[in-house]
């Protein structure tokens, strides 16, 4: 059975939900065994997905305009974004496509998008439209989903579908950094055995030498 | 390599901000020789590849230099400094000063010396092999002893590295030993037995004690300019200690005395990151100090924290606490951590937080907070001198800390003293109740039982009247020592519960009436002749029985006779017995004596002591001693 650890990382423009939506996540699908980091931003949870666990790490981010510059250091090396706007609010939606912008240019490695169109339930107030944000995320490989954070509509589809993109990610991917640990990975582990071998021995020379060196120096401190 | 390019971009994302725009070109970030990775201002505008060739191009163009011109060369004098730091930390170690580049010879030479040194250098190390042998002991001989192979290995590889490459590198080499025994751990037989848990604990281990046996070698090291760093930030820090809380838009409430406490914790936390040896524990202070920054918000604004909140939180906090050696440790941390920890998990969140803090006080500008160019510029140069908000904030939450401990205090009292009241109040209720009862007793009995004046000789009227003079200048005293006794009890009350003096006096008054009363029945229910006067008493103009009666007894009444009775009719109705008592020898020293009466006064309680606990057993004795005599005398006087 494989277990794989990403990170994913989410991003949005200030007050369009993002921790509320991990949030409603988070205690929806843990709430018999809730963490104690609950209230924090920073999450962990688990899913199980055709024999596969994912174990995603949430890393929420401040949305503020004078903080986005310090966004590539949160963004560093996830495996996946959610980047979350506020569909009553045509600004978030804008500025987003700044965020992935941005996202694209700092990030060498493949990673899962994930746009999300939050608050569904003020869908009266719309003023992105659904057909835009649709094409918009094709247009830079993600998917779309619309969710109510509030009313706890559609925020686990959101996840789930993060942690399928992790899935096909590893299968896809050679240069992803996700972690994974099984037991068919063997081979990989196997290579770095035999590297480890390769320097062990190199270690091993370091290590007589230097006792031989011990043996040296004791000596001549006793002449001394 | 993996950990390389992991390496590579995460250098780059440590300072990628260096630039205050929010908007930054592309170009800007590349490496200055076009190999098309992003450069990196602390790399001179290189990436960590082309930095590393330009450094040791450098490097042996001044070894070629100083070969050619022993002189000292202007231009060099930096170089020459890190060199002469260098050279100094050698010359604690080795006996011989190599002036240039060491050949690999001389490198041969020197380790073994500096290897044992390594070993006698550091109390911490050996504390912490203690600490493995108590706590992996169980393990085995074999884990025990790889252990230390992999740690004596770690150790004097770094050691023998450390003067000839960059703290980069060695931070690299560092990494791909953590990932070797990882592995060797994982894979190897040695380890076979150990379980999984007890393993990753192993890595930490291992990580921590080479960690710790290095530390004053690879911490803030004299090879790189950290401490430069150090300074600018401090001073940075320094120079920003206007910013408050409302600048940056976070909601910790300064004044209040629980947050101000969490605020604290938060801080010292953060200080303490300095005192830790191991990247795991000063990580570890990271995240506690987080966790308090969570708890402040929480406090502050309740429920769930976002990072939108947490961010402008934290930055709050590394301003105010302005740690030492922040930006060494932040290095440090970076550099020697396990990748694996620092890249994921509650830490590396915390950690990546912290060094965002870091970064956005380093480009803070006027824009960040939403304020003026001009009036951020005069805050810097201290042309505004603002009342700087923290310590204004300590101040207030001084006075309001003393505020809540007074106001606690003055709810306290005033329970206190409500109950005082209350009791007070009962106390009157109980007075007056038993007042009316009292007369109601009274008059009963003296309806049952009318008092009749039998007639009597009159020489013997004569001295009747002295008698009841005496047993009025009696009563009269008494009630004289009750109110001054009174009297104590009010100034004492005075002293302890001011409010309550106005309710206190009038008790004091019935409790004086209540003594009349004992004294009252005392010569009433007394067969004595005493008991037989107390009608004339009532008869006499001067004498109404009010002064007995708990409405009549007020002090002018008993003040009033005294003064003038006292040197008159005291003494002489004394002297008017002593000459009818001097028959009687045995009677003679009682009476005489002016002083005397004093026990001849409590004749009245007498009977009644058993009744009141108030009066001491011995004065009571005295009294039924005294009353009996009198008693007598009187008897003898009717005889």
């Amino acid at each position: 059975m494989k277990t794989i650890v990403g990170k994913v990382v989410v991003l949005g423009h200030q007050g369009v939900g993002k921790t509320s939506t991990v949030i409603r996540y988070v205690e929806n699908s843990f709430s018999q065994h809730i963490t104690p980091t609950v209230g924090a931003s920073f999450f962990s949870c688990k899913l199980l997905i055709d024999d596969i666990t994912v174990k995603l790490q949430i890393w929420d981010t401040a949305g503020q305009e004078r903080f986005k510059a310090m966004a590539p250091m949160f963004y560093r090396n996830a495996n996946a974004a959610l980047i979350v706007f506020d569909i009553t609010l045509r600004q978030s939606f804008e500025s987003m496509q700044g965020w992935v912008f941005e996202l694209k240019q700092n990030v060498d490695n493949p990673m899962v998008l994930c746009v999300v169109g939050n608050k569904s339930d003020l869908a009266k107030n719309r003023q992105v439209n659904r057909d835009e944000a649709i094409q918009y995320a094709k247009s830079i490989g993600a998917t779309y989903h619309e969710c109510s954070a509030m009313h706890d509509q559609g925020v686990g589809l959101v996840f789930d579908d993060v942690a399928r993109g992790l899935i096909r990610l590893l299968g896809n991917s050679s240069d992803h950094n996700l972690k994974v640990y099984d037991s068919e990975n063997i081979d990989n582990i196997m290579a770095n055995s035999s590297e480890l071998e390769a320097t062990d021995t190199g270690k091993e020379e370091t290590v007589n030498l230097s006792i031989n060196s011990i043996a040296h120096g004791n000596t001549v401190k006793k002449c001394c | 390599m993996p950990i390389f390019a992991l390496q590579r971009s995460y250098k780059y994302m440590m300072y990628a901000t260096k630039q205050p725009s929010l908007r930054i070109n592309q170009a800007d970030l590349k490496c200055k020789n076009g190999c098309g990775y992003y450069g990196n201002a602390d790399w001179d505008g290189y990436c960590s590849k082309c930095y590393r060739n330009h450094m040791d191009q450098e490097r042996q163009r001044k070894a070629r230099q100083s070969h050619s011109d022993q002189t000292k060369v202007s231009g060099f004098s930096k170089f020459e400094e890190k060199k002469r730091q260098q050279t100094d930390k050698k010359n604690k170690y080795l006996k011989s000063l190599p002036v240039f580049r060491k050949t690999s010879s001389a490198k041969d030479s020197g380790r073994p010396e500096r290897h044992l040194d390594l070993r006698q250098a550091n109390p911490d190390a050996d504390k912490l092999t203690a600490e493995f042998i108590s706590l992996y002991g169980v393990w085995g001989e074999q884990v025990r002893r790889d252990f230390f192979k992999c740690v004596q290995s770690f150790t004097t590889k770094i050691y023998s590295e450390l003067e000839n490459k960059p703290i980069e590198d060695i931070a690299e080499m560092a990494q791909k030993y953590y990932n070797l025994y990882s592995n060797r751990v994982n894979n190897t037989e040695t380890y076979q037995e150990v379980t999984t848990d007890v393993r990753d604990e192993l890595l930490d281990f291992f990580e921590k004690y080479v960690m710790v046996s290095l530390y004053s070698w690879l911490f803030c090291p004299p090879s790189t300019n950290d401490e430069e760093k150090d300074l600018i930030i401090q001073e940075r820090i320094r120079k920003l200690s206007w910013v408050n809380a409302h600048h940056l838009d976070c909601c910790i409430s300064e004044t209040s005395i629980e947050v101000r406490d969490l605020v604290y914790t938060a801080i010292t936390h953060l200080l303490g990151m300095d005192s830790m040896k191991a990247p795991q524990d000063k990580l570890s202070c990271v995240v506690s100090c987080c966790q308090s920054v969570v708890k402040v918000l929480q406090h502050c604004q309740g429920g769930p924290v976002s990072a939108d909140e947490f961010l402008p939180a934290l930055i709050f906090i590394v301003l105010k606490a302005n740690p030492a050696r922040l930006k060494s440790n932040i290095l440090y941390v970076t550099r020697f951590c396990n990748d694996s920890r620092l890249m994921q998990g509650e830490a590396g969140y915390y950690f990546t937080n912290l060094c965002c803090a870091v970064s956005f006080i380093e480009n803070l500008t006027a824009e960040s907070l939403n304020m003026p160019q001009q009036e951020f510029e005069a805050y810097m140069n201290g042309e505004i001198t603002s009342v700087s908000a923290w310590e204004s904030a300590l101040v207030a939450c001084e006075g309001m800390h003393q505020l809540c401990e007074h106001l606690s205090l003055l709810k306290d009292l005033s329970i206190r003293t409500n109950t005082v009241q209350d009791e007070t109040k009962k106390l009157t209720d109980d007075i007056l109740k038993f007042k009316e009862e009292m007369n109601e007793k009274v008059n009963s009995v003296l309806e049952r039982t009318p008092l009749i004046i039998k007639p009597r000789k009159t020489p013997e009227l004569s001295e009747k009247v002295d008698d009841t003079q005496n047993s009025q200048n009696f009563y009269l005293q008494n009630l004289q020592i009750a109110t001054s006794n009174i009297d104590d009890a009010k100034t004492k009350l005075q002293l302890d519960i001011t409010p309550c003096v106005s309710k206190t006096s009038p008790t004091d008054d019935h409790s004086l009436s209540k003594i009349n009363y004992d004294i009252d029945f005392s010569d009433l229910s007394g067969e004595s002749s005493l008991a037989e006067l107390t009608p004339e008493k009532r008869k006499s103009p001067s004498f109404t029985p009010d002064p007995f009666s708990p409405v009549g007894s007020s002090c002018p009444i008993t003040q009033a006779p005294l003064i003038p009775t006292k040197p008159d009719d005291f003494v002489l109705p004394f002297v008017e017995t002593q000459e009818t008592l001097l028959e009687k020898e045995d009677e003679g020293p009682n009476l005489p004596s002016p002083i005397k009466p004093m026990t001849a006064q409590y004749s009245g309680f007498s009977k009644q002591g058993w009744q009141i606990p108030s009066i001491p057993c011995i004065t009571g004795e005295l009294g039924a001693n005294a009353s009996q005599a009198n008693s007598q005398t009187s008897q003898d006087k009717e005889n």
